[in-house]
């Protein structure tokens, strides 16, 4: 596979696609930093971020603030974030969001509304979803365009064709049923739900929408502008009702060969123990989930608190004395311990992130968890190991299919752009 | 003019394997594992009487830059006379006080101040009736020829507030006096934080706290830490403890039995040497 070298237009749209993924991750930034940062020459940059600019993707203005240094000051590149923009969605078990997300990560709009637990109707899913998006593109200025869209979702989904295989927490028996789904997110589970499909034409943007498991997306959001950044090799563990991972290697997502890779609730940690919704025993999942912490705390799951609000009770009743609660919040911790012991002795990362209500069961079993991981896991690998908590929060999930969506732009910013802006020629 | 010069081009070709890489090395927060580091903070040897009574004898402590340091033992250990001593409340009888590996000489708080060491008290010393910008300079005004530079102070309260990700306080003109207990502990941290502190001791400042705000104030102190302070916390709350600290020092009847990586004992280590100095090959010798 060796090559001649890159010919000058590949070298040129590297270049563009580096600058603006600079820009868009780093924010605002002068040209000589740039200069500095990529290794190019100022007129070099100069000519890059004046095709940038022409194609609407950053604007140059002067440096805000007064100079403090000598000479003439350099020109700061901003990305356009109010004129491109994409759409972000996160299906949640309890919840459904969409934003409209800047270039440059800003999140400019967003819509949020609960979810019921209980029968997972797709039809009615997308048209919700596709009826937000809608309102949050009505109030997008007239020259903004929305240049990707990706959605987060927990479950497996194929990469090859963003296809959700299994989605143990979402009851899709209804997506299964055929045909009075509106049609792709109609067959059956064993061929997959295409909701994406359905959601772009719904959308009508002439864009596909891409879905991705949801701790995925979540470990590319800490990685690129959480608590990650600079750290190339995390592990994100994302807590819903079902427990999901994503696993970053050497900055890059660990996606397996048909990109379901990471289903860290699905690791077995205590054979012969709990049920799990996926049909096996003993899972991280099980061991440690909503429900068995519930259970195990005596709150059955028929009460009025669900999810987040569920978990922070169950935190909040153990810190004021309510020995049911600790006990329970203590077992949950050692599993959850044992666990990341096993993905430390694999993975020597050198950051764990606990993220969604994780991040709450974490805090308040800290000591559990670290006791396992002292006990369990090798010396060598966690020596240097830094145990963290999301620093997005909530929006995790959303903020990475936003970075997921601006993946294609990123790549190859003009091309991108210039096929938005002539919708004669996008394909369907 | 729309090419990229061939020989520089071939060097940011050679990136584009690693072009993540390149982008987050630029201005990396880590520091590269493995790295031996100085104490900034560095005792050794000290030892401390109130009149016949010896509170601390032959204590031995340091704190890292980039890390927490946990001081924990029972009531009356002597946690609270050796972080006076650290901030030069009181005068220690006898040891050593390196500050960045060099012998100092404390007199007095502002000394500690003017060295980099800041202690957030367990009672915080806020004024309720001022506002929070007026909190975090107070004593210490900008000024701009005669007149208080109350722009330049609020920019630099509100940037200080917002590099600690703190999003819970809405104006930085509110007073104190309407800050919830949370609220007013980052207030706190934060007026210490403005100051260019390089070590940081935080007494209980998790104590009469609800779950949210102590968790809040727990991620508020991690993030200090990776920000290269040395931060030491003080605190009775095992849990806590372990969510935070890289390190664990455990004093016992004024003597420090147990300075630990903790990642490298567990709960129950712990909880035995406070409570009786030792626990297997760790804490006082038999």
């Amino acid at each position: 596979m060796m090559k001649a070298g890159p010919s000058p237009e590949e070298i040129r749209r590297h270049n563009l696609g580096t600058l603006l993924r600079f820009v868009h991750l780093r924010g605002p930034s002068s040209r000589a930093l740039l200069a500095e940062a990529m290794g190019l020459n100022r007129s070099t940059i100069m000519a890059l971020t004046s095709d940038l600019t022409a194609a609407g993707l950053v604007r140059e203005e002067l440096p805000r603030g007064p100079g403090r240094r000598a000479g003439r000051p350099s020109l700061v590149v901003r990305p356009e974030s109010t004129r491109v923009y994409v759409l972000a969605f996160d299906l949640g078990v309890d919840r459904l969001a969409v934003a409209r997300v800047g270039l440059g990560g800003t999140i400019l709009d967003r819509r949020e509304a609960g979810r019921t637990r209980g029968e997972f109707d797709a039809a009615e899913t997308v048209a919700a979803l596709a009826g937000a998006a809608r309102a949050l593109m009505r109030k997008a200025g007239r020259d903004a365009v929305c240049v990707g869209s990706a959605m987060a979702f927990p479950g497996t989904v194929r990469r090859s064709d963003d296809v959700i295989r299994f989605a143990p927490n979402l009851d899709m028996r209804k997506a299964e049923r055929g045909p009075a789904a509106e049609g792709a997110a109609g067959r059956s589970l064993e061929e997959g739900v295409a909701l994406g499909d359905a959601l772009s034409r719904r959308l009508g943007l002439g864009l596909p929408v891409a879905v991705c498991n949801d701790a995925n997306l979540g470990a590319l959001a800490e990685h690129e502008r959480g608590i990650g950044i600079g750290c190339d090799d995390l592990i994100y563990l994302h807590g819903d009702v079902g427990f999901g991972g994503g696993i970053v290697v050497g900055g890059r997502l660990l996606g397996g060969a048909d990109g379901y890779g990471g289903e860290i609730g699905h690791m077995v940690v205590n054979p012969g123990g709990r049920l799990c919704g996926c049909g096996s025993r003993g899972c991280l999942e099980a061991e440690v989930g909503e429900r068995t912490l519930l259970a195990l705390s005596g709150r059955t799951e028929s009460s009025d608190l669900l999810g987040r609000d569920a978990i922070r009770a169950v935190v909040d009743a153990a810190d004021r004395g309510d020995v049911q609660a600790r006990d329970a919040l203590h077992r949950v911790g050692d599993w959850l311990g044992r666990g990341v012991a096993n993905l430390v002795n694999i993975f020597n990362p050198g950051m764990v992130v606990f993220g969604g209500t994780l991040r709450d069961i974490y805090l308040g079993s800290a000591a559990q968890v670290r006791s396992a991981l002292a006990t369990n896991a090798l010396n060598a690998p966690r020596e240097n190991l830094k145990l963290r908590t999301a620093e997005l929060g909530d929006d995790a999930t959303l903020v990475g299919a936003a970075e997921f969506a601006f993946a294609d732009v990123l790549a190859d910013p003009v091309e991108v752009l210039a096929r938005l802006r002539s919708p004669e020629e996008t394909p369907v | 003019m729309h090419f990229a010069t061939p020989g520089r081009a071939n060097k940011a070709g050679t990136l584009s394997d690693h072009d993540r890489f390149s982008l987050s090395g630029v201005a990396s927060r880590w520091e590269p594992p493995g790295m031996p580091v100085t104490p900034l903070l560095d005792l050794r040897g000290i030892d401390k009487s109130f009149g016949p009574v010896k509170v601390l004898h032959d204590v031995a402590f340091a704190a890292y830059p980039g890390e927490v340091t946990a001081l924990v033992g029972d009531n009356g250990a002597g946690k609270t006379t050796l972080v006076n001593c650290i901030g030069g409340v009181y005068p220690w009888d006898s040891g050593t006080y390196l500050f960045r590996g060099e012998p100092v000489r404390l007199g007095s708080p502002r000394e500690a101040n003017d060295l980099g060491i800041d202690i957030v008290h367990q009672d915080l010393a806020l004024c309720e009736n001022l506002s929070i910008v007026q909190n975090m300079f107070l004593g210490r005004e900008r000024r701009r020829g005669l007149a208080v530079d109350d722009a330049e102070m609020e920019e630099l309260a509100t940037t200080t507030l917002a590099g600690l990700s703190v999003r819970t306080v809405t104006s930085v003109r509110a007073p104190v006096g309407s800050l919830s207990g949370g609220q007013r502990q980052t207030v706190a941290i934060a007026r210490a934080v403005l100051w260019d502190s390089r070590v940081i001791v935080l007494d209980e400042p998790a104590a009469a706290l609800g779950v949210a705000q102590t968790q809040q104030v727990l991620e508020l102190v991690r993030r200090l830490a990776d920000k290269g302070l040395a931060v030491v916390l003080i605190s009775h709350n095992m849990n806590d403890v372990f969510a935070v600290s890289d390190r664990i020092a455990v004093l016992y009847l004024g003597r420090m039995v147990a300075q630990v990586r903790t990642a490298d004992v567990t709960h129950a280590q712990v909880v035995e040497l406070i409570t009786s100095g030792r626990s297997g090959e760790l804490g006082l010798a038999g």
